[in-house]
């Protein structure tokens, strides 16, 4: 069926830009998309470069680090971790996250971002490709390739989030947005305040999608304009859907940023009108003074974490979500002339969720924060043949992981690894 | 050891030269599209070329994409003599220079350009056998296309439409009937005498500020709009507003909101300085190269108390109580607070007395927009100064390199070492210590105390080292050389392309595996040899703005409007991908266009639900979102629903003549009740469709068929239910507080045919 749709919308000089529920809508079919169930994918940013070194991929010596040493290291099954809790003030700790989530959680070390500039690094690690400025998120392309119908498919906080065109972006800032524009027919919103009676409107999205879809057949636009009216169609039918959202609105909305941007996602995952989304923060970038700030934002990162684990729980999607917390990249092995830390190219990636097997590690860096080579098919260390894991061995893993490995969208934009490099079973 | 390698170089180089003219070559498709556009253009020309890295080599290759007929044949055939060269010297039992340099062999300096497993490679390793006279494999582009002219089949906008876009995306309003005659007695002659009119009004200069902003995001620097003044040169002017005399306001309270809307202002008008600078520029038809050069700063009456040169300037205002009038200033040379030189020299140097003013990059809005860190050094300066004044994103060449971090230990200043970063670092950095007397993140003037760094590349730029007397004035220094570079009116083409399309120009392809690649290169190449072209008349009418305008407002790529035929084959779809403009309306556009048609703003798409609806806030959100999301259309429901609920009874209740929407048809006429009532509702919606849309159909066409149909069922599906009120809603239906009588449900139906066309793409796109 969604070959059969792409290959009509390749007829029609569509590109691939076109909802899967097209035909259906501009007959009149269908009024609004089925909710989407899941899975829901979540990224999180640690945006500007956070210090793995004060979190999952400690280290301790070689005056890496000031605030701990190596022997002050701890263990949580099989993960190791820096100590913070002295040192947080407001946050989650290192020890508190560990405890909670430790079970669930896998860690990467030793990731090669290749480059440690911020605007090329965001774009690699979010995309798997650094040469590129038309390849779409992981975020986005999950979105296009599971329901790109979702009103709010793939929703955006920041960070790097180009979509391929393959599917719009959403920002929604505020979740009282949401309920302004849950019921787009009622003046304020107010359902029982229609603008239009029942049979009104009725016709008039009946004449929508006979005018577009006549448009369509008795003149030649050009591909740019044919792929605006689609989409254009799409996103007024499917918006209907957004009244599923309201109940699911947190009464009381966090304040805290990364808080706030999870409840919206959240409540749009709960509506059935989300895929995936984009959380980000910033200021990690610590070039003056490391050591206080990436133990002011790292504790806020993971209170963001696990602000959405524990509300997913209250909405019983929990169970449903895929999550990768990340940064564009590491700092450096050492401080700089003042108190701070540079970028540097090695870093870490952590992943939770379904289909994700917990309580491990894979990869490793050395003591002096180099990354050490992993087979690709035991992923256990080999320093003589190993490969040097780059964000697009993630990506083609995450595609795999999503079922999209496969998908035309993906296949669009091919991430072009080698077979003898893949990553085999990382997900467990 | 070294003599025996100059021996073996220069023997090789005797053998190889001497087998180089021996076949008379001629470029075939598989050498241009496949050898030279594959991996020539993208691997090997930005370094071997006259000017390049690689100038000094053999290899020398000349560029295509800006040259057609003879230059370009000209240009292949060299660049196959290049190649063929190449492929033909080799030493004895090695592979050519062809296939070695390439994958880094040979001392290249450029290293690796291409993995032994790339395509790139293969293109190459089968060129070295097609010139051997070996079979080789094909090529992988598609050879049953033939290109024909590049807008063959593409139909142009008509000049009527042309106009109304035009009036709207630069002055939100409607052509008058004056402009229409000139367009339409006068074609593109009238067309260019409109547009020099339109472009002198203030709506227009509102629009270009609006377009820049977009651009160079100015109004985004973090902070109140008085923090870009320093407390060390402008502590006591700064917060002038603090003693204004508002005495004469005797009630407290209504003072305190006098001073409070006063500092509003005072901060909005030293934001929008920069902006205003483009603004002077154009309106007074200056060259737009002024923008780099000037040696003065826009300031405000208010402004202008801030910088503390109010007294100056005062008379030039013709009213110095509008915080928005803008004049041209100069900044006296910056002294340090209490002659007490912390962070900065006592006095700032300079040789005229005044602050050295580089147009936009000396302001310090863009300076903060902008700021710097110990560790950054002035390089996201030099970074957006590439990018917005020479069209370059440095950040796009980022190459990924096998080991960055292992280069960052093994030297001590990589960026000068490392070839790897010495690539980008050698045009980077000597711009950054351009920048060098404003070491802070604040954007205020404040050269490092110990010196500029001196483990980067000196101050300079591209190759020329700034002069030492110059530098008190470098960024004027730059501004100067800017000005003469052929790639600034190229960008800034770019950059009005961007505000007329809502998209950047096109980029060149890079994925040699795309099967599309051809046609994608065909499509940048036709843009960019555009955008060359308008840019060079830019350059020739002395920078003035306006020409570009003009130029790209008749350019094929703007008027590009739909298809003689459907296209069926992928290479022409490719070509085509991103013809014409098909822009989604910006929230400040939708407003001004309802505004235009309506004659009120609806107000709320750009005010609380201008994120939402894609707009930027230029700071943490600065690209506009050009595709609509769910979210999105749920607003485009909300803005129709509403906004024919706003206007659509009271246009029936004025005088027809005095009517926008409804002038010649009145609530009584009914749908099936006559054939002559049924034709005044069929021409009713032909007037809405051309006022709402700028269709211009014929009263039989399909559509107002369509739009008859809805406007008549929804009057007699009305007519079939019990219980429907006989006057309008209280929302929608109230003159002067009383609800305006409906009896055949016509208002309301009229309502639902103007919601129906604002949901159009014609309505909502551009």
């Amino acid at each position: 069926m969604r070959r059969d749709f792409i290959k009509f919308c390749g007829k029609a000089g569509l590109g691939l830009t076109m909802p899967l529920s097209w035909q259906g809508l501009a007959k009149g079919k269908a009024n609004e998309p089925d909710a989407y169930e899941g899975p829901y994918y979540v990224v999180f940013n640690a945006s500007g470069g956070w210090d793995t070194t004060y979190l999952m991929d400690p280290k301790g010596v070689n005056d890496i680090n000031r605030l701990y040493k190596e022997g002050d290291i701890l263990t949580n099954g099989k993960h190791k971790f820096a100590p913070t809790a002295k040192q947080v003030k407001k946050g989650m700790s290192n020890e508190d996250f560990f405890k909670v989530y430790g079970e669930e959680l896998l860690v990467f070390n030793g990731m090669d971002y290749s480059i440690n500039n911020h605007s090329p690094c965001k774009r690699y690690m979010a995309t798997g490709k650094l040469d590129s400025l038309a390849y779409p998120t992981f975020a986005a392309l999950a979105a296009a390739s599971l329901a790109k119908e979702a009103p709010l498919g793939f929703l955006t906080f920041g960070n790097y989030s180009a979509t391929g065109n393959l599917v719009p972006m959403a920002r929604v800032p505020y979740p009282q947005s949401l309920k302004l524009i849950a019921n787009a027919d009622s003046v304020q919103g107010i359902a029982r305040l229609p603008y239009h009676d029942d049979f009104a409107l009725d016709l008039i999205e009946k004449a929508l999608g006979e005018g577009a879809d006549a448009a369509h057949m008795e003149q030649v636009p050009l591909p740019r304009a044919e792929r605006a009216k689609s989409m254009l169609y799409a996103a007024q039918k499917n918006s209907k859907a957004l009244k599923r959202v309201t109940p699911f609105i947190s009464q009381n909305a966090p304040k805290e940023r990364l808080a706030r941007q999870a409840d919206i996602a959240l409540s749009c995952f709960k509506g059935g009108v989300c895929v995936s989304a984009n959380l980000s923060i910033g200021q990690f970038d610590s070039h003056a003074t490391n050591d206080p700030d990436q133990m002011r934002l790292i504790p806020e990162f993971l209170t963001g974490v696990d602000y959405l684990m524990k509300r997913a729980e209250e909405l019983k999607i929990r169970d449903k979500l895929v999550v990768v917390i990340q940064s564009e990249m590491g700092r450096t092995p050492h401080y700089n002339k003042g108190q701070g830390k540079d970028h540097w190219s090695i870093g870490s990636i952590m992943f939770m969720g379904q289909g994700i097997r917990g309580n491990r590690v894979v990869g490793a860096t050395d003591e002096r924060q180099f990354l050490i080579p992993i087979d690709n098919k035991t992923l256990s260390i080999d320093e003589e043949n190993g490969i040097r894991t780059r964000p697009e061995h993630i990506h083609l893993a995450l595609r795999e992981l999503a079922g999209i490995e496969d998908h035309p969208f993906s296949k669009k934009f091919p991430l072009k690894i080698p077979e003898e490099e893949r990553l085999q079973g990382l997900f467990g | 050891m070294k003599q025996i390698q100059m021996m073996l170089l220069a023997m090789s180089l005797q053998v190889s030269l001497t087998g180089a003219d021996k076949t008379d070559l001629s470029p075939d498709h598989y050498f241009v599209n496949e050898v030279w556009a594959k991996v020539g253009e993208l691997s090997c020309q930005k370094c071997h070329n006259a000017s390049g890295e690689a100038e000094d080599s053999r290899f020398i290759l000349q560029e295509t994409i800006l040259v057609e007929g003879t230059e370009l044949q000209a240009a292949n055939e060299a660049n196959l003599k290049a190649f063929a060269k190449m492929a033909r010297m080799r030493k004895e039992g090695q592979l050519p220079r062809l296939l070695l340099k390439p994958i880094g062999e040979m001392d290249h300096e450029g290293e690796q350009v291409l993995k032994p497993d790339s395509t790139g490679y293969a293109i190459l390793k089968a060129f070295v056998q097609r010139m051997e006279g070996k079979s080789a494999p094909a090529a992988t582009t598609e050879k049953k296309y033939k290109p024909r002219s590049f807008f063959e089949g593409v139909t142009m906008i008509g000049d009527e439409s042309l106009l109304r876009r035009l009036t709207l995306s630069l002055t939100g309003r409607l052509p008058t009937s004056k402009e229409k005659q000139a367009v339409q007695q006068k074609s593109q002659v009238g067309l260019d005498a409109t547009l020099d009119k339109l472009m002198t009004e203030d709506a227009f200069f509102d629009r270009l500020k609006e377009g820049f902003n977009d651009i160079f995001l100015t109004n985004g620097y973090d902070g109140n709009g008085e923090l870009i003044l320093s407390y060390n040169h402008f502590e006591k002017s700064r917060l002038w507003y603090h003693k204004y005399d508002l005495s004469h306001i005797k009630d407290e309270k209504e003072r305190k909101e006098a001073l409070y809307a006063m500092s509003r202002e005072y901060r909005k008008a030293i934001r929008e300085e920069p902006l205003e600078l483009i603004a002077h520029v154009v309106r007074n038809n200056r060259p737009f190269t002024e923008i780099m050069t000037a040696d003065y700063m826009m300031v405000s009456p208010y402004s202008a108390r801030g910088y503390g040169i109010f007294d100056q300037v005062k008379k030039r205002f013709k009213d110095a109580d509008n915080p928005f009038e803008y004049v041209p200033a100069q900044l006296p040379a910056l002294r340090a607070r209490n002659d007490n030189p912390v962070n900065a020299p006592l006095v700032q140097e300079s040789k005229t007395g005044f602050y050295p003013h580089a147009g936009l990059l000396s302001t310090f809005q863009y300076l903060r927009r902008y700021p710097t860190t110990a560790t950054n050094r002035n390089r996201l300066r030099a970074r957006m100064y590439y990018q917005h004044f020479l069209g370059i994103d440095v950040m796009e060449l980022a190459d990924q390199v096998s080991d960055a971090a292992a280069i960052d230990v093994k030297y001590e200043t990589p960026w000068m070492e490392a070839a790897d970063c010495v690539v980008c670092h050698r045009s980077i950095d000597p711009v950054a210590g351009l920048f060098q007397d404003f070491y802070n993140e604040e954007g205020h003037f404040g050269p490092r105390p110990e010196g500029w760094f001196e483990d980067m590349f000196g101050p300079g730029l591209e190759g020329e080292n700034l002069p030492q007397e110059d530098k008190w004035r470098s960024l004027q220094w730059l501004a100067q050389k800017t000005a003469k570079d052929p790639r600034f009116a190229v960008a800034i083409t770019e950059h009005v392309w961007y505000l007329l399309s809502g998209r950047k120009a096109l980029r060149p392809p890079k994925d040699v595996d795309d099967p599309l690649f051809t046609p994608r290169r065909r499509a940048y190449k036709m843009q960019r040899s555009e955008i060359a072209e308008v840019a060079k008349r830019f350059a020739q009418a002395d920078f003035n703005l306006k020409v570009i305008f003009k130029e790209l407002a008749k350019s094929p790529f703007y008027r590009a409007d739909g298809l003689k035929a459907v296209v069926e084959h992928p290479h022409r779809k490719a070509e085509l991908h991103d013809l014409g403009v098909t822009r989604l309306l910006a929230p400040e556009q939708l407003e001004r266009k309802i505004e235009a048609l309506f004659g009120e703003r609806w107000g709320k798409v750009e005010k609380e639900m201008k994120i939402l609806y894609g707009g930027i806030n230029s700071q943490s959100v600065t690209e506009r979102l050009s595709e609509p999301s769910g979210a999105m259309g749920a607003i485009q429901r909300i803005m129709a629903n509403d906004v024919s609920c706003i206007h659509v009874t009271p246009d029936f209740v004025r005088e027809p003549t005095k009517r926008r929407l409804f002038p010649k048809v009145e609530k009584d006429v009914v749908p099936g009740s006559s054939p002559a009532n049924d034709l005044k509702i069929r021409k009713a919606i032909v007037h809405l469709q051309g006022h709402l849309l700028d269709r211009r159909e014929p009263i039989d066409h399909p559509e107002i068929e369509r739009t008859f149909k809805l406007f008549s069922a929804v009057v007699a599906e009305a007519a079939k239910r019990k219980g429907i009120d006989k006057r309008e809603t209280y929302h929608c239906g109230r003159i002067d507080g009383k609800l305006v009588a409906d009896p055949h449900y016509t208002l309301r139906a009229w309502r639902a045919v103007v919601t129906y066309l604002l949901r159009q793409p014609e309505f909502l796109y551009e």
